[in-house]
């Protein structure tokens, strides 16, 4: 099986090529190229929206040339990429929440076509609180897939929605598709309607554990619609996305992460995708200089995945 | 009200005489038990040789209701030591189905933490949906409606669960909530509403009473703040206790807050401001008020929200069985305002946990 990481903290733009170098040397073949770090989620909350995505397309696939081309020098395939996130903000102007739909999306599907990625994971909107129900608030992410599948199916790629949180009182409760039976008949519904694999699952581990998730019966239902996903880990408290086996809570000190059903579920269904891992909040807690070694470690986790999934 | 756990022998034959003293004390104070809880295991307990004793357990509490006259009892699934969940619980609830018709309860099942090293995560019954269909095929095995469900907010909660999604999933199967608040990390029985950060509650309680409003339930509240009351002391036990019987009347008045709606045969507002809006967008089409009122001069003779907005006095005119409805957080003031003009059948409204709600406030309220 194929292990991957994000690109965030370790590929920079200035000099592409010495990350993904990085990537390939500590034993990673795939990445998750992190599109979301060009527009930051805390600032189109708070309606501070860069120009990056205002570009023309031809100069975002030149600023995005160099690293393409580094990825395939260093042996790194492109395997998953997140698109920007929100891509709505209940309560933000009409302006903002068109230019995430009609600007940031379309253009996030030409990228992710012009760097040959075959997946990209967009959050679902988070208006149960207004709307008063998920089945209301699915509709209206539903309205925003539609306006991205054509462009899914024209190049072959698979969007991914993924189980979320939403905060209450700090308290983190489940979010948009966090019910495994609902998520798959949509997936099934949209990739009936378009005639093509447009809609697919990113399963997220931390989120399913802040949420208490099960997480076997959540991957054996989803089953093959499951196509990618984040690895990380918490203390079931803050989505800190930590290192797998990293939190305890008991004098056993045994891993408060249901690892054991994340396995079994994925050697259940005969997961074939890639092992990528949504870690980037480690490399900045060690210090610089142990980022290579931190990169090594995690991949050596994804090892040990495969090893018991193979 | 549920404020006091016991720990008990392991002797099903004993339980009897162990709350004999409780159930006596109860029956000298006039207090009906509509609910009772068998006992259970913890979640974290290593035992795995029990569950023949909570078989008895169980059977033994059945009895206790039944001579109690007390209607539901809540049974915990078994969880410790077993392989197949599903048969393994079919067995152990229908071989209680013959105590439970003699003694005419009906047993609740729960939804159930799972302990993973210490990490509460969705057990048994957490899943609304699956929980539906086992009782559904519970009841179809009794060839009665033998079984139902008790929803615990606490556990919900522990889980991050959406409880609007819980409670439309089970809709009329649920006979029971437990109401209890807890930080969403670790067990405990808290009085509702106090577990606050930021200002901000940590419990769905908006999804809860939206759930609970949708599937018209008027079943059993259970306030369970063992926690709270233990925490508290004694001194102040009786107004604690009297907080949290309005605590329990606020939600079922919340989760029945159409029903009063539907109690005259028109209404008139008081108040046009952010309450009147939220009322118009949720109820306005289904219960159209004749107008509002408010003791905003400026307002007199505008329109708001569809609505005319007139001076207090012309509450004086409406019908004997209009409801006056304050749409204003200073209730307590606008009623006594109102009394004293001779309005009668004066009611509160509520936008704290509406169906639905705009994205924005209005920034000219005076609320």
């Amino acid at each position: 099986m194929k292990i991957g990481v994000q690109t965030k903290n370790v590929v920079k733009d200035s000099c592409p090529l010495e990350g993904f170098t990085m990537l390939k040397q500590v034993g990673f073949s795939c990445c998750d190229f992190s599109l979301d770090v060009y527009l930051k989620n805390f600032n189109v909350y708070q309606n501070r929206i860069n120009d990056f995505f205002s570009a023309p397309l031809d100069e975002m696939k030149e600023y995005f040339a160099p690293h393409k081309q580094a990825a395939q020098t260093a042996g790194i395939a492109i395997s998953q990429m997140h698109m920007p996130y929100p891509n709505y903000v209940p309560g933000g102007t009409d302006e903002l929440n068109e230019y995430l739909r009609s600007v940031v999306a379309p253009k996030s599907m030409e990228i992710c076509a012009f760097l040959e990625c075959p997946y990209i994971v967009v959050h679902g909107f988070k208006l149960s609180h207004y709307l008063g129900s998920e089945k209301a608030e699915w509709e209206k992410t539903s309205e925003f897939l539609d306006s991205i599948a054509p462009a899914a199916k024209k190049y072959g790629i698979t969007i991914c929605i993924e189980n979320l949180y939403t905060g209450l009182g700090g308290h983190i409760v489940e979010g948009p598709c966090c019910d495994a039976s609902k998520a798959s008949k949509r997936i099934d519904e949209f990739n009936e309607r378009y005639g093509a694999q447009v809609l697919g699952f990113c399963f997220d581990t931390g989120h399913a554990n802040l949420v208490g998730l099960d997480f076997e019966n959540f991957i054996t239902t989803l089953g093959p619609r499951l196509k990618v996903l984040h690895i990380h880990d918490n203390d079931g408290i803050s989505d800190l996305h930590q290192i797998p086996f990293t939190f305890t809570r008991t004098r056993e000190n045994t891993s408060s992460t249901d690892w054991d059903g994340f396995v079994k579920g994925l050697k259940g269904i005969g997961y074939k995708g890639v092992l990528s891992f949504e870690t980037a909040p480690v490399l900045t807690a060690f210090p610089n200089v142990m980022k290579a070694d931190v990169l090594g470690f995690i991949a050596n986790i994804g090892r040990y995945f495969t090893g018991i999934l193979l | 009200m549920h404020i006091r756990r016991k720990k008990i022998v392991e002797k099903p034959q004993l339980l009897q005489e162990q709350i004999g003293d409780f159930l006596a004390k109860a029956k000298e104070s006039g207090f009906a038990m509509s609910v009772a809880r068998a006992p259970y295991l913890s979640w974290d307990t290593k035992r795995t040789n029990l569950n023949n004793t909570m078989q008895q357990l169980a059977e033994e509490s059945i009895k206790i209701c039944g001579q109690a006259g007390c209607r539901y009892i809540i049974i915990r699934s078994l969880f410790s030591g077993i392989s197949d969940i599903w048969e393994t619980n079919k067995q152990f609830f229908l071989g209680l189905v013959k105590t439970a018709r003699e003694n005419q309860v009906t047993i609740l099942l729960e939804n159930q933490c799972r302990n993973v090293s210490g990490h509460l995560v969705r057990g048994i019954c957490s899943d609304a949906q699956a929980a539906a269909e086992w009782i559904d095929r519970l009841n179809s095995e009794a060839g009665e409606e033998r079984f139902g469900f008790c929803l615990d907010t606490g556990v919900c909660n522990l889980c991050g669960q959406d409880m609007y999604e819980f409670t439309s999933a089970l809709g009329t199967r649920l006979k029971a909530v437990i109401l209890r608040d807890c930080d969403g990390h670790s067990e405990a029985s808290l009085l509702p509403f106090t577990c606050v950060s930021n200002g901000s509650v940590q419990t769905d309680w908006l999804g809860l009473i939206r759930g609970l409003r949708d599937i018209s339930f008027d079943g059993q509240l259970i306030m369970d703040f063992s926690d709270t009351a233990a925490g508290f002391s004694p001194l102040l036990r009786q107004q604690l206790i009297s907080l949290a019987k309005s605590v329990a009347d606020y939600f079922k008045w919340q989760i029945e807050i159409e029903a009063h709606l539907k109690k005259y045969s028109s209404i008139a507002l008081f108040g046009a401001g952010n309450m009147c809006r939220n009322y118009m967008k949720c109820y306005g089409e289904k219960y159209p008020p004749l107008f509002t009122c408010d003791n905003n001069k400026s307002l007199w003779g505008t329109s708001f929200c569809g609505l005319e907005v007139k001076p207090p006095e012309a509450l004086k005119s409406v019908s004997d069985d209009c409801g006056v409805y304050i749409c204003n957080i200073y209730y307590r003031e606008i009623e006594t305002q109102l009394k004293e003009m001779g309005i009668k059948n004066i009611e509160y409204f509520n936008d704290e946990y509406m169906p639905t709600f705009y994205f924005d406030r209005l920034e000219r309220d005076e609320e």
